[in-house]
């Protein structure tokens, strides 16, 4: 199944055109094949911009300047029958009403909004709303609608054809978008587990602090009371971001929000419990003091499989001297390869970078579960994420 | 939908040459015609004009051939279709090559900091959308601008399922390797 490449089937899944068999084995081979995946990427673009077609209005001018030329064609058109002839004066004036409907569903059309998509929702427990409406066993949540849960309800909802999502206790969901290339909920209160057999980054939940977008995985993601986050992966990978930042995390391993702040850095669960807590502090604490303190426990009690953890605050430190600290300890578990200097990842240089993650990645899948090919969809992700942050960088005013 | 006052009666009203009738068939579908019409123009909208009124006036004699083989919208659109590949043709022969590539590219002359503009993108799509071969373009707008499915599609072109899935994938690549640019997430506001 993996050997037969998709490409030639990808307008046609992303249009709902294959059957829901086809379309499970388009997303498990998509997953698996970068080939094949980097031209999803290039299609689904392709869609996205031929989405933007507006239709147009012909002018009003048309009817009154074809009007004559029929005329002249009318000559050569059967004449009505005897018995049309009989019943034209009936039929006129039908005609005519129809006209005159045509143009009062015309005013109407043109006020109506288009039929919104929406998603099955089966009720797991007890009585969970859609809106103000209780689902007794089945219901359909369109977008712009809220589905809540209860203490004692639990729904699940599915993501178009692309996976399901478990609603649990106490939550507050909403449909935000459903289309070929990106269906999104936003998560405000409670917690979900999603699986999800897409493509990366066709599914995405929204939640106060942070956007966690799929990269073909399962999950948990609860929202807390005071708006952050937490995220568990349990299979495939996911992306934490917010506008500034964005945390990767692979299975086995778990990334906290807060507001205002967006995503921390991505950890193993069953790192040191002193490491979690000093990261916490890294991640969130204000106080310049008490971060670097943190950073030196984390340092200590790091693991080579915490390189998963090391590589992220790499990538985000900003002053120097801590950017030395976690590139020496990074050194001390994984060798750079030739052609990798200090100097250059001090000043990312992204090939570099490239090149060294190649080699911390293994860790950081071996003992998690996680997917097929987990480094090509790194890959793939810090290319684009690279790119994405040297764009903006270039956008951002001098 | 509106195609649904459009029912056998009208149609054979139509066919019997009443003018009523005919002005209702045109008001169901004069905006989808014209669109398809200005897109198969390079956005030239007077000569879609044109375009639409030749493809009306056809159509108000042809009816009369329409058998209900096949659904209405169908027979339509393979009229429309037909009409845009000959009007191509013609304009081929017409026109210097110089001329043609110089009317399909009417954004080129924009500053490029306005292609970050939403407005601009929808430009930039139509431009992109009249610089792909007719094969690629009409299956694109018969899926965007008609809301056909594939099976429809093949119908109006007269091709299999496969070749619509194909041409349509071929189309998407060609848009985003033309409009590379637009893939960024400032244009769209992700």
């Amino acid at each position: 199944m993996f050997l037969r490449h998709v490409t030639k089937d990808i307008s046609a899944y992303c249009h709902g055109e294959l059957s829901s068999e086809e379309s499970k084995q388009f997303a498990e081979h998509l997953i698996a094949c970068a080939k094949c995946r980097t031209k999803f990427e290039e299609v689904k673009l392709g869609i996205k911009l031929a989405e933007q077609l507006p239709r147009l209005s012909a002018p009003d001018h048309l009817w009154s300047e074809l009007e004559p030329l029929l005329a002249t064609q009318s000559t050569s058109v059967a004449r009505p029958s005897v018995p049309w002839m009989w019943q034209s004066k009936v039929a006129a004036a039908a005609v005519l009403l129809l006209v005159a409907s045509a143009g009062v569903f015309w005013i109407y059309r043109s006020s109506r909004v288009p039929p919104k998509p929406s998603w099955f929702v089966k009720r797991l427990d007890g009585a969970p709303r859609i809106g103000s409406e209780q689902i007794s066993n089945n219901g359909r949540l369109a977008v712009g609608e809220w589905l809540e849960t209860d203490g004692s309800s639990r729904a699940q909802i599915d993501v178009a054809t692309i996976g399901n999502v478990d609603i649990e206790e106490n939550s507050r969901v909403r449909l935000l978008q459903s289309r070929a290339d990106e269906h999104r909920l936003e998560l405000v209160r409670g917690k979900m587990s999603a699986r999800i057999w897409a493509p990366p980054r066709l599914f995405f939940v929204d939640t106060p602090s942070a956007v966690a977008a799929d990269y073909g995985c399962a999950y948990t993601l609860e929202v807390k009371d005071d708006g952050g986050s937490l995220l568990h992966v349990t299979s495939g990978w996911v992306a934490m971001e917010s506008k500034d930042l964005e945390s990767l995390v692979p299975a086995g391993a778990s990334c906290e929000t807060r507001p205002g702040v967006g995503p921390g850095t991505a950890y193993f669960d069953d790192a040191l419990p002193s490491f979690r807590e000093a990261l916490k502090k890294v991640d969130f604490e204000r106080d310049a003091a008490v971060r670097s303190a943190a950073l030196t426990t984390v340092l200590d009690h790091a693991r080579p499989r915490d390189t998963l953890t090391l590589w992220h605050l790499f990538r985000r430190s900003e002053g120097t001297t801590d950017r030395e600290r976690l590139y020496d300890k990074l050194t001390g578990f994984v060798t750079p390869p030739p052609g990798v200097t200090r100097e250059g990842m001090l000043r990312f240089d992204e090939k570099m970078m490239s090149q060294w993650v190649e080699l911390l990645e293994p860790m950081w899948t071996g003992n998690g579960g996680g997917k097929m090919v987990p480094k090509k969809v790194a890959d793939a992700y810090f290319k684009v994420r690279n790119g994405l942050s040297r764009r903006l960088k270039e956008m951002a005013p001098k | 939908m509106a195609e649904q006052l459009i029912d056998g009666r009208v149609i054979e009203a139509c066919q019997q040459g009443d003018r009523d009738a005919f002005q209702l068939l045109f008001e169901t579908y004069k905006d989808k015609v014209f669109s398809i019409a200005v897109y198969s123009s390079d956005g030239d909208r007077a000569l879609a004009d044109d375009i639409t009124q030749q493809i009306f006036l056809k159509l108000f004699t042809a009816i009369r051939q329409f058998r209900g083989d096949s659904e209405f919208t169908t027979w339509l659109y393979r009229l429309v279709v037909n009409a845009c590949l000959d009007e191509r043709r013609r304009r081929r022969r017409l026109l210097p090559w110089g001329e043609m590539v110089a009317m399909k590219k009417p954004g080129e002359r924009k500053p490029q900091e306005k292609q970050y503009a939403r407005l601009e993108v929808t430009e930039a799509v139509q431009a992109a959308i009249g610089e792909l071969k007719p094969k690629f373009r009409l299956p694109i707008l018969l899926k965007y601008i008609e809301g056909l499915s594939y099976d429809e599609i093949a119908s109006v072109m007269g091709c299999s399922k496969g070749t619509v899935a194909s041409r349509l994938n071929r189309g998407h690549s060609q848009l985003a390797k033309r409009l590379s640019h637009l893939n960024n997430p400032e244009v769209w506001g992700d």
